[in-house]
């Protein structure tokens, strides 16, 4: 009798045990999501304030509490800020760059590493050294230099010079990007394609290329983010007016008037929203090139 | 197409990107070696003058102040970054519903152009209307005049740098993924709790990744300084954020001083150099080599 009274408060606390682990559980999913959403507003909520303040009406007195909605709302701020500077001038000027710099560091890119992908161990190790060795060179070391190598070239005060980098695929990370994917590939595909007679440009195009998808996307939108958001080199290497983009723009609003608050975060957000649209837009793609980028590195 | 004939065309489709490298990267550094011991300023042919402008810059009391400025910036930025990057990849690394939401969301500010993200700083940090002083002020905490005092000017661009880690936070991501499950499994057999698991297995697999977000996070905070510091406060109040690529900036681009300024280019890259090693000593040297 003893026995099985025993047996039972045993099972009685089991199932008690079940339903508490269940409630740690879902205590936990809450704690959770609380936690992280707490997280991702505190990233997040400066954005609407920025968008609130761009739309409140200039001149009018400053607000006492945070403010998520004007009153009333200035829609005109959007069109007063490309009167007050030549913003429209400057937003073509950074479309033409990015729409130039995209294909240029795609195709250096990923020529490079295909190449160091397909050439032999020694080679290969020599070359993504350089890679990971050009990704630690601090960058204000080079902006006195290579503006001197850029005006030997003759090339200040053009587009070209802000385009320059390009030339060596934009950021060594970029060709990493596509080494690791190029290297994923099996290579009996590109030895069937070796034996048909095929050179190294044409496996390029027909089959390397096309499989690495994933990693083009990444690379073109971290190439637009680069070139739209590229305040320095057009600061040093520019001296048009004409030939401003964007981000020099901004700044040029800002010395206007320092404290017109309204107009200056209209400008914010003209120059945010197509990075921040594009990331919404292809930000799963991103993520897998980034993945590729990262996990592929062992 | 011959085995040597496929090995030559791979060369060529090397060719831009060393070209490029050669032009942007190589000469420049060389460039820059040399023109540290000359005087010159971009008209005149440069004039060999030894070691006197290292010599000057020892004296220099604007460069002393830079270059504490930006140890300064980097010690408080880097290591405060890399707990707050690590602490969001161990929150969001298991796969949950709307994890992908609160990726992206840590990721965004990463995302925002450099002056943009500077004038929005500047605007939050405004000391009447400021968004981050209203908050302060609701709560009854105090509000400082952030950028306008030179005691809370460089903590304020410190803290405004700590919400662009994205690079950092998905690294972070990708290694916590390497890590199998079965680890944790065992860990969780063994009776090991959850601190036991991060400190003895989820941070030693980790820390290949962590050395490599640190060493970039070191180059980027140094050149990253920057654009804020001209923006928002132009290297004041009383030179408290005057960093070293303003006053690089400063020296070559405004006074034309170029033979000075290539020689604090030369020593911010050895300074540079010096904290990566410093480091990697500091990690003990773990398998950084293999993680790449």
């Amino acid at each position: 009798m003893r026995l099985s009274s025993a047996k039972r408060k045993a099972f009685k606390r089991n199932a008690q045990s079940g339903s508490l682990l269940r409630c740690r559980q879902i205590y936990r999913a809450v704690g959770f999501h609380l936690l992280a959403l707490s997280v991702a507003l505190s990233f997040v909520v400066p954005g609407l304030w920025v968008l609130a303040a761009s739309l409140r009406r200039p001149g009018t007195p400053p607000p006492r509490t945070i403010e998520w909605l004007p009153d009333p709302i200035a829609w005109s701020n959007y069109t007063l800020v490309f009167e007050l500077v030549p913003l429209g001038r400057y937003l073509l000027n950074s479309l033409l760059v990015t729409a130039i710099a995209i294909p240029l560091t795609v195709v250096v890119a990923s020529w490079a590493a295909f190449a160091m992908a397909q050439l032999p161990a020694r080679a290969r190790y020599a070359l993504l050294a350089l890679a990971v060795a050009l990704r630690m060179v601090p960058l204000p070391a080079l902006w006195l230099t290579r503006f001197l190598v850029l005006s030997e070239l003759r090339l200040i005060d053009t587009f070209a010079a802000l385009l320059a980098p390009a030339w060596m695929g934009s950021s060594p990370f970029f060709v990493l990007i596509y080494y690791w994917s190029f290297r994923r590939i099996p290579p009996a595909l590109i030895e069937a394609a070796r034996l048909e007679g095929l050179g190294p440009l044409a496996i390029w195009a027909r089959i390397a290329l096309p499989l690495a998808k994933p990693a083009t996307v990444a690379v073109c939108v971290l190439t637009f983010v680069q070139y739209w958001s590229d305040f320095i080199s057009p600061l040093l290497y520019l001296k048009s007016e004409s030939r401003y983009t964007l981000a020099v723009g901004l700044r040029m609003l800002q010395q206007l008037d320092t404290t017109n608050w309204p107009l200056l975060m209209a400008g914010v957000v003209i120059m945010v929203l197509p990075v921040v649209l594009l990331f919404v837009l292809v930000q799963r793609a991103f993520w897998v090139g980034e993945r590729i980028a990262g996990v592929q590195g062992n | 197409m011959s085995h040597r004939r496929y090995q030559r065309s791979l060369y060529l489709l090397l060719a831009p990107f060393l070209l490029g490298v050669t032009l942007l990267v190589v000469l420049p550094a060389g460039l820059s070696l040399g023109l540290a011991f000359t005087r010159y300023d971009g008209l005149t042919a440069p004039t060999w003058i030894g070691l006197a402008n290292f010599r000057a810059l020892a004296a220099d009391s604007l460069f002393r102040t830079a270059s504490l400025n930006s140890l300064l910036f980097v010690l408080l930025t880097v290591p405060l970054r890399t707990l707050l990057t690590l602490g969001l990849a161990l929150l969001l690394a298991r796969p949950r519903r709307g994890i992908g939401l609160y990726r992206a969301a840590v990721y965004l500010p990463t995302v925002v152009p450099g002056v943009a993200y500077a004038l929005v700083w500047l605007w939050i940090f405004n000391p009447l209307y400021g968004p981050l002083n209203l908050l302060l002020g609701g709560a009854d905490l105090p509000t400082p005049a952030w950028l306008v005092n030179p005691q809370t000017a460089l903590p304020a661009l410190a803290l405004a740098a700590l919400f662009q880690l994205g690079e950092g936070f998905v690294v972070l991501l990708a290694g916590l993924q390497e890590i199998p499950d079965t680890y944790y499994e065992e860990a969780a057999l063994d009776g090991a709790g959850r601190l036991a698991v991060l400190w003895h297995i989820v941070l030693p697999l980790l820390a290949p990744w962590l050395l490599l977000i640190v060493i970039r996070d070191l180059i980027v905070s140094v050149q990253s300084s920057f654009t804020p510091a001209l923006l928002m406060t132009g290297g004041g109040p009383y030179y408290a954020t005057l960093f070293l690529p303003l006053l690089i900036y400063q020296t070559a681009f405004e006074r034309l001083r170029f033979g000075e300024g290539a020689a604090m280019t030369l020593l911010v890259f050895f300074g540079v150099g010096l904290l990566i090693l410093l480091t990697h000593r500091l990690f003990g040297g773990w398998g950084y080599d293999e993680a790449v």
